[in-house]
């Protein structure tokens, strides 16, 4: 039986404001294993990001556990959690969330240094080539398009050869074209790495080439399934 | 025991060893460079004049005690208003040292050339004085020359002034001087007096033959002596003392004077170097909040730094690093452009130090200026930057989410040191904590008027703009309003360089209003004082033959104090318990005589002075207010006088407050009539002249007729007064100057911070229809707005500050120009548009579609 690296137990999201409380999540449970895939869908509002951020470790259940490679993230401080993340987490946004004044090359090293970790540049200018940004290497974001900046996203979401990756609506600001290419680059990189992928997405097509889907509404997993291959 | 092993294995780095916020810190730095240098624009004008200020005080007492003898030009002197009594002169010759001695008084002189006159302090001379430092005239044996007969020595100024060259000869009271030469620079000479008064130089043995020492003239004394050790001055005081304080002499010293000096020009300092710290202060606050924009804009960043495994701290280091780094750059450019200032401020001012200054760099200063950089730049940085500490990795998903109120030690720590900074720096400045707390308070009080000044102002202009006002009005002044403007920090920085300003002015003007009489028509502009008995009917004839007004004609009689309540001037001396000072025990008096008021006194308590028949005291004389309390008397307590060796026992009837500029002279005693009558005394006569060549021919007239009568031209004084004002205020003003220098830095910084915002406005502005002339009209009248408002919440305060300051500091009548104040707001409007627009024409020439690509 396949290593569990997240386990989710009766997790529950309450925000509060001064006029009202929202449940934004309402007792989730689920676990994920090892080298496997697992896509979130659900509409707006349904809770998915909430949950995708409470997994990664970006914020604090309001009851319920959440064990992340064995390690419960509800007892950690912000630090540690950061450090979690750097060790076993990467991730993939919607809007890429590139660092503007750092080059590409710059942009995929980041994760590695913060390790302390020295002569990188050849694994990151290796990385960058996979996705085909070999001859990009010194490019800013502002210089890339939309796509090309999704595939810097990739290779720093891959240098630290994460446990497990995060992607939140990772084809969301992309055209058809684009899309297509970065979800095979997604799904092979993540077969190579034999990384754990965890995505969330609207894209029901995107959804059907994991292995397994969460279905969410109103913060609640309404619907769990298995994908069977075509 | 997991958590346990995480905590373990996490290795917290010191900023010291963790390459990578440095590494990220320049990476960021090298794209922000223009911005984060404005952050430390705004502090290298307050370091600038932190600097100037130090660094010049610290040349400026350096200079005094290496020159300390030159001061004085002897070791010691000794200094009388009467003529040293012979048992004094024996004493003095019993020293054995080296004497030389000097008697100065003010009288007119009359230019042969152009029979122009003017009051000089005419200056004897005799022995090798001065002793120490050199007596530099032109030519250079004109010193040698005085001394031989009737040749005399003019002020460098005095000479300019009048044109005079060595052909020409001046007219001292009775005898006619060759010129010998001109006075360059003398041992003890210059300093302010000499503004006022230039001084004419003669050999001691010609001083009879003018017939100026009269009775009644004013002549100083005073007697040089050259010891061969300062062991030896400080014995030789120690002797004279005793004779000295029963002759009512005092004593000078080498170290006395250096004191005095040092404490005058380190008042001054305090003074600068407090205005200094102001344009500091200001630049603290631009440096606080461009960085809280700078974290504000960083946050996206940050939360995606945060998301791959960056810690609260590591993440707020790499932008204390490029702030604290560029901060230090500032204050090194800042103490460079402060040495180079040091070196412009002596130029206004040489004439008023009795040193020749020598350009030095005081190191001192510089540190001062490089730590107080330091300071600033951690201080007021890590309050802004806390908050990028606490930045959630949540932001990446979802950017509006804020993390609830969050207790930091750091913020609090900050918060604590931020308060207690101005009282140590200003307490640091000025060498007292008290002061420094006040001054700290005082400031925090400046502000916090502009801050509500500044908030009223925007919610009544806000409140009753105009509503049907053309749409660029209205779109500029709503710009105003914009979320991260920073109109407030800008118009109470900008606002409190114009209050600086506008205050000075409206005390200038006050001051001015206070003095001038040519704007009233029954003030006197002209005083003729030491008239002889028999010259006094003489004199007033020649006024009223000039077809001039006769004003005053008041008599003026010398007397000293033997006795208050019943004991002598010797027992109150010596008597532990009294405490009145000895200069009022021992000065001389000018006291007049009259029954009524003049119209500048008021009586406050008692009666008028008046003779009371029947009583054994019979005379009963009035004290001006204030005076009453320095000699610790009241309504009733008695006086005895020495009027020229008579004993004249009086008693206090009443308290005059006195109005001493209005309508000079005016008197701290004043007798009833039928007492002084026929006591030896001198006259004054008051008059005014309008016209320029009546003044001048009635002052020619004047002194071939009557060359004793010494005339002062309150014109003259007026025009002194002011041009040393302006002297002075020019300095403030140029400090003042880096406070407004310093906002509009800040408005830079604001403009640059908020450029993008303000592109993609113009794009939408420009998508539905507008031109680039509208844009930039828009743009200038932002900005013309932003200005206005800053200089009138600066003007606004300033007039309440000038009328306090005016009506309980100087007592004087609150006044003040309209047109300069005027004036202060136009040049403040100009400045601030065009730094503004200077730094806003990329946002106008930007074309939309280079805009909507980046936007897609």
């Amino acid at each position: 039986m396949a290593e569990v690296v997240l386990q989710a137990e009766g997790l529950k999201k309450i925000y509060r404001s001064a006029e009202r409380e929202l449940t934004v999540l309402d007792d989730v449970s689920f676990t994920v294993e090892q080298g496997t895939t697992l896509s979130i869908i659900g509409p707006s509002g349904s809770g998915k990001t909430t949950l995708l951020g409470l997994c990664a470790g970006l914020d604090v259940p309001t009851s319920g556990i959440i064990s992340l490679m064995g390690f419960k993230l509800n007892a950690m401080n912000e630090d540690d959690r950061a450090y979690m993340r750097n060790q076993f987490v990467g991730f993939v946004f919607q809007n890429f969330q590139l660092l503007s004044t750092l080059t590409a090359l710059e942009n995929v090293m980041v994760p590695l240094e913060l390790r302390g970790e020295r002569n990188i540049a050849a694994k990151a200018k290796e990385l960058l080539g996979r996705v085909g940004l070999g001859d990009r290497l010194n490019h800013y974001p502002s210089q890339l398009s939309g796509g090309e900046q999704q595939r810097v996203a990739m290779a720093r979401a891959f240098i630290t050869s994460p446990k497990i990756l995060f992607a939140d609506e990772p084809t969301g600001n992309l055209d058809e074209e684009n899309a297509g290419h970065i979800t095979d680059l997604l799904f092979g990189m993540n077969r190579e790495e034999k990384t754990t992928l965890i995505l969330v997405t609207h894209n029901l097509e995107l959804a059907q080439r994991t292995e397994r889907i969460l279905q969410m509404k109103g913060g609640k997993v309404v619907q769990e399934r298995i994908v069977t291959p075509a | 025991m997991i958590d346990y092993i995480i905590k373990l294995k996490r290795e917290t780095r010191s900023i010291f060893k963790d390459r990578w916020v440095w590494i990220m810190a320049w990476r960021d730095a090298r794209h922000n460079f223009s911005r984060l240098f404005l952050f430390t624009a705004s502090l290298i004008t307050g370091i600038a004049a932190v600097v100037a200020i130090g660094s010049l005080n610290n040349s400026l007492q350096d200079d005094l005690d290496r020159n300390a003898k030159e001061l004085l030009g002897a070791d010691f002197v000794v200094n009388g208003n009467k003529k040293f009594e012979k048992e004094l002169l024996a004493e003095f010759d019993s020293l054995k040292f080296e004497q030389a001695s000097q008697a100065e008084m003010a009288s007119m002189v009359m230019f042969m050339n152009t029979k122009q006159s003017r009051l000089v302090r005419v200056v004897s001379l005799s022995g090798d004085f001065p002793f120490y430092g050199k007596l530099e005239t032109q030519p250079a044996d004109a010193y040698s020359k005085m001394k031989s007969g009737r040749f005399v020595m003019l002020d460098d100024a005095l000479a300019r002034q009048f044109e005079v060259s060595s052909d020409d000869s001046v007219k001292v009271g009775n005898t006619i001087f060759k010129i010998a030469g001109v006075v360059m620079k003398i041992p003890g000479g210059g300093g302010i007096t000499a503004t006022f008064t230039p001084s004419v130089y003669i050999a001691q043995t010609e001083l009879d033959s003018t017939g100026l020492v009269q009775f009644g003239s004013r002549v100083t004394y005073h007697q040089f002596f050259k010891t061969k050790t300062d062991a030896e001055a400080e014995k030789a005081e120690k002797k004279l003392d005793p004779t000295l304080k029963k002759f009512g002499h005092w004593l000078e010293t080498v170290k006395g004077r250096r004191e005095g000096l040092g404490q005058g020009f380190k008042s001054v300092y305090r003074f600068f170097s407090l205005l200094a710290f102001v344009a500091l202060i200001l630049g603290c606050i631009g440096v606080a909040s461009s960085v809280h924009i700078y974290a504000r804009e960083k946050r996206e960043e940050v939360a995606v730094l945060r998301c791959v495994g960056s810690s609260g701290w590591q993440a707020f280091n790499i932008y204390f690093i490029q702030v604290f780094v560029l901060g230090i750059a500032g204050s090194i450019i800042g103490s460079a452009l402060g040495v180079g200032i040091q070196q412009i401020v002596p130029t206004f001012f040489q004439q008023y130090i009795p040193v020749e200054l020598k350009f030095t760099i005081s190191w001192i200063a510089v540190l001062e200026g490089l730590f107080l950089g330091a300071i600033v730049s951690v201080l007021f940085t890590i309050l802004p930057l806390v908050s990028v500490r606490f930045v959630p990795p949540l932001a990446v998903l979802r950017s509006d989410f804020e993390p609830g109120r969050i207790f930091s030690k750091t913020k609090i720590a900050a918060i604590i040191l931020i308060v207690l900074f101005p009282i140590l720096a200003a307490a640091y400045q000025t060498g007292s904590i008290v002061t420094g707390a006040l001054f700290a308070v005082g400031l925090g009080i400046a502000l916090g008027f502009l801050t509500l000044v500044a908030m009223l102002l925007l919610f009544l202009v806000r409140r009753f703009f105009p509503k049907n006002s053309s749409f660029i009005f209205r779109h500029a002044l709503s710009n105003l309003f914009r979320p991260n403007n920073q109109t407030r920090v800008l118009m109470v920085s900008i606002g409190l360089g114009a209050f600086i300003i506008a205050t000075l002015n409206i005390i200038q003007s006050s001051l001015l209003s206070q003095v001038e009489f040519t704007g009233s028509e029954n003030q006197s502009n002209t005083i003729l004082f030491d008239i002889q008995p028999n010259q006094r009917d003489g004199v007033v004839k020649l006024i009223e033959d000039n077809k001039l007004p006769v004003n005053q004609v008041v008599p003026i009689i010398t007397c000293r104090i033997s006795e208050v309540k019943g004991k002598t001037v010797e027992f109150l001396q010596n008597d532990g318990e009294d405490k009145i000072p000895n200069w009022a025990l021992t000065r001389e008096y000018r006291v007049t005589y009259r029954d009524s008021l003049h119209h500048s006194e008021e009586l406050m308590k008692g009666e008028v002075q008046s003779r009371k028949s029947g009583q054994k005291d019979s005379v009963w004389v009035s004290i001006s207010e204030g005076f009453q309390e320095t000699l610790e008397v009241d309504i009733g307590d008695s006086i005895t006088f020495d009027v020229q060796g008579v004993p004249v026992k009086t008693r206090i009837s009443g308290i005059r407050k006195v109005d001493w500029p209005k309508d000079p002279p005016n008197f701290i005693f004043v007798f009833p009539k039928g007492v002084l009558e026929n006591a030896p005394q001198i006259w004054v006569a008051t008059t005014r002249a309008n016209d320029n060549v009546v003044a001048n021919k009635f002052q020619q007239e004047l002194v071939v007729s009557y060359p004793n009568v010494s005339l002062i031209d309150l014109r003259l004084v007026l025009s002194t007064v002011n041009d040393l004002f302006s002297k002075i205020s020019l300095v403030v003003r140029f400090l003042a100057l880096f406070s407004i220098i310093t906002g509009l830095v800040v408005l830079a910084g604001a403009v640059l911070n908020s450029k993008f915002v303000r592109i993609k406005e113009n794009v939408l502005l420009r998508t539905i229809g507008a031109r680039t002339s509208q844009l930039t009209k828009i743009t200038l009248i932002e900005y013309a707005y932003l200005g206005l408002f800053s200089a009138l919440t600066g003007i606004i305060l300033s007039l309440a500050s000038g009328f306090v300051l005016t009506k309980f500091f100087f007592e004087i009548t609150f006044s003040f120009d309209a047109v300069e104040l005027g004036l202060i707001g136009i040049g403040v409007v100009v400045l601030t548009v065009l730094i503004g627009y200077f730094n806003s024409r990329e946002v106008i020439t930007t074309p939309p579609l280079q805009v909507l690509r980046k936007e897609g």
